[in-house]
């Protein structure tokens, strides 16, 4: 009666959580190649939309989960805000996918393909990004010491945040150097901004994670 | 009537619990490892325990330095006292002193805590003892004076011994936990267990220290040594065992009825050092109470074992971890406060000369 389910535990639904972001941000993925593709027809962006949202609801429910599964867990209440923290940034990545894709969908926006190659990398990249952060969440339920000892996995992450800047500051410059009018510029770059916050919000969980092993250091 | 004299001690001991309580448990429940409630009940059970175990130990030791700084009776002055039919009268004199050292003890705490003086409360009653002694005491004669410069020394190298010890004992327990701990520390959830089953031990075993090291200390003054050899009270309490209880449970009480403000302010500034360093310190610092219980016999301030352990702990990391300036601020407090205490006992002493020679 009072053991759970390995299934039922916080450390399986934080994971199955952040699979589930994973799962909306490659879908988002396939939703941001055909934005860029030019002749997409809206039905068929509509449709990718709706799947993002699809995974970021199903996101949704297992942050919830893991979040009542915490109340009957022997955590430390800071390791419970903790893991919450972590949980919800996590949940800001999905969130972030749909509210794109929605606000592309409704404005009938097309992302000039010129820029599709860098956009993907983007992408690209944040998704490794995502990867290695799993990695380094399912490194605290099993291999903390290892963690707290070394954890240059989080120095990946936000080195790869950096690449994601180098690209989107040139996205900018070469955008506002377009003859497009302002309002279309700003257009474009507003949804490049959009893209790129994803890579920031993963940066931000890996500080908060070194954050928790600084004050979990033997 | 006469019993109401015993208050003095007891207050001593109240407002011994609502402080040393922070440092058994103050970083714990700051930071939310363990509820306040929980606390407050292993506290106070295990400083009762501690009391009855192995309190009475302390005030057979203490006896000692009060008899020869007069504040106890001696055998040969109860005697004398039975000759002439004048116990009732010494028993009263005997609580009067007792009262007024624990008194004088007393106020030096508040006063001190009031003007944000950092200070101790066995070092407190201890220094109001000497401070007695300085005005009543026959330093003349070498009999009494090498007793008492015996027990100074050994009261003033506690100073030095106690903070050490704890520093040493912490530097040990520390360094090997942390090899053994890093390698085999796996999970998030393995780390929560073990910081709160450390604490828990941690808080459980220190609350026995206290009880053992500080129990005596507020009620000694009150134990009449000679009533086994004579069979007639000379003081109020005749039962060590019973005379360390009481003041089991009046620092129990002072948990009890006002621990948590203290306890938060001294845990949040403790909790600086990382949870598991937290909890190993406050077993040095239980440690150290007891080594010293044994091997000095006089009650010692577990402040300052804290912060000798708080040191040795940091010490593992490297000097550069220390912070040295702490030293300054504990350094005021062991001079201070005894000598304060023995300052105003010695006025007290004075003022009441008439009643008591």
């Amino acid at each position: 009666m009072f053991l759970k389910k390995s299934s039922e535990k916080a450390s399986f639904l934080i994971l199955k959580q952040i699979k589930d972001v994973e799962a909306c941000l490659i879908t988002f993925e396939s939703f941001m190649k055909a934005a860029t593709t030019e002749g997409t027809v809206t039905e068929t962006l509509s449709a990718l939309a709706d799947g993002v949202a699809q995974a970021e609801n199903t996101a949704d429910q297992s942050l919830r989960r893991m979040i009542d599964s915490l109340l009957t867990e022997s955590y430390l209440p800071s390791t419970k805000e903790d893991l919450i923290a972590i949980s919800t940034s996590c949940d800001k990545v999905a969130n972030k996918c749909e509210s794109v894709a929605k606000s592309i969908v409704f404005r009938r926006f097309r992302f000039p393909a010129e820029y599709a190659e860098d956009v993907m990398q983007i992408l690209k990249i944040t998704r490794e990004q995502f990867q290695i952060l799993e990695e380094s969440v399912r490194m605290l339920f099993e291999k903390l010491g290892t963690l707290i000892k070394d954890h240059a996995i989080l120095d990946r992450i936000r080195s790869l945040e950096s690449q994601v800047d180098v690209i989107e500051e040139k996205l900018y410059r070469e955008i506002y150097a377009t003859e497009l009018d302002l309002a279309h510029q700003d257009q474009i770059a507003l949804v490049l901004e959009n893209i790129c916050d994803l890579s920031d919000i993963i940066e931000n969980i890996a500080d908060t994670i070194q954050i928790m092993l600084i004050t979990r250091k033997v | 009537m006469i019993y109401l004299l015993l208050f003095a001690g007891l207050f001593m001991g109240w407002s011994l619990g609502t402080n040393d309580a922070a440092n058994a448990f103050g970083t714990a429940v700051a930071t939310n490892v363990i509820k306040y409630r929980t606390a407050v009940i292993i506290i106070s059970t295990f400083v009762v325990i501690g009391a009855l175990v192995g309190g009475s130990g302390n005030i057979t030791k203490l006896a000692q330095l009060a008899e020869s700084n007069e504040v106890t009776a001696s055998v040969e002055d109860v005697s004398s006292a039975i000759d002439e039919g004048k116990i009732a009268d010494l028993r009263l004199k005997s609580a009067l002193k007792a009262f007024i050292i624990f008194t004088c003890a007393g106020l030096t705490v508040f006063i001190m805590s009031f003007l944000k003086f950092p200070v101790s409360a066995n070092q407190s009653i201890v220094g109001a003892v000497i401070g007695w002694g300085l005005f009543y005491a026959d330093y003349s004669n070498p009999e009494v004076l090498s007793v008492n410069l015996k027990q100074f020394g050994k009261f003033a190298s506690t100073w030095l011994i106690n903070p050490l010890g704890a520093g040493i004992i912490s530097f040990v327990i520390v360094f090997v936990v942390k090899k053994f701990l890093e390698k085999k520390l796996t999970s998030m959830h393995g780390y929560d267990k073990l910081v709160k089953l450390g604490y828990l031990v941690a808080g459980t075993f220190a609350s026995y220290s206290i009880g053992v090291n500080s129990s005596a200390s507020v009620t000694a003054f009150y134990y009449d040594t000679t009533f086994e050899q004579l069979g007639q009270a000379a003081n109020l309490l005749t039962d060590a065992r019973l005379t360390a209880l009481l003041g089991g449970l009046a620092i129990a009480l002072g948990v009890i009825t006002f621990s948590k403000r203290v306890m938060m302010t001294v845990g949040s500034s403790i909790a600086k050092i990382t949870q598991v360093d937290g909890f190993l310190v406050i077993i040095a610092m239980a440690m150290t109470i007891l080594l010293m219980e044994k091997l000095m016999g006089i009650p010692v301030s577990t402040s300052q074992a804290v912060v000798g352990a708080v040191i040795g702990a940091g010490l593992v990391s490297g000097v550069r971890n220390v912070n040295f300036g702490v030293f300054k601020k504990i350094a005021v407090a062991w001079v201070s406060s005894p000598t304060a205490a023995g300052l105003l006992t010695y006025l007290v002493a004075f003022a009441t000369q008439g009643y008591f020679k």
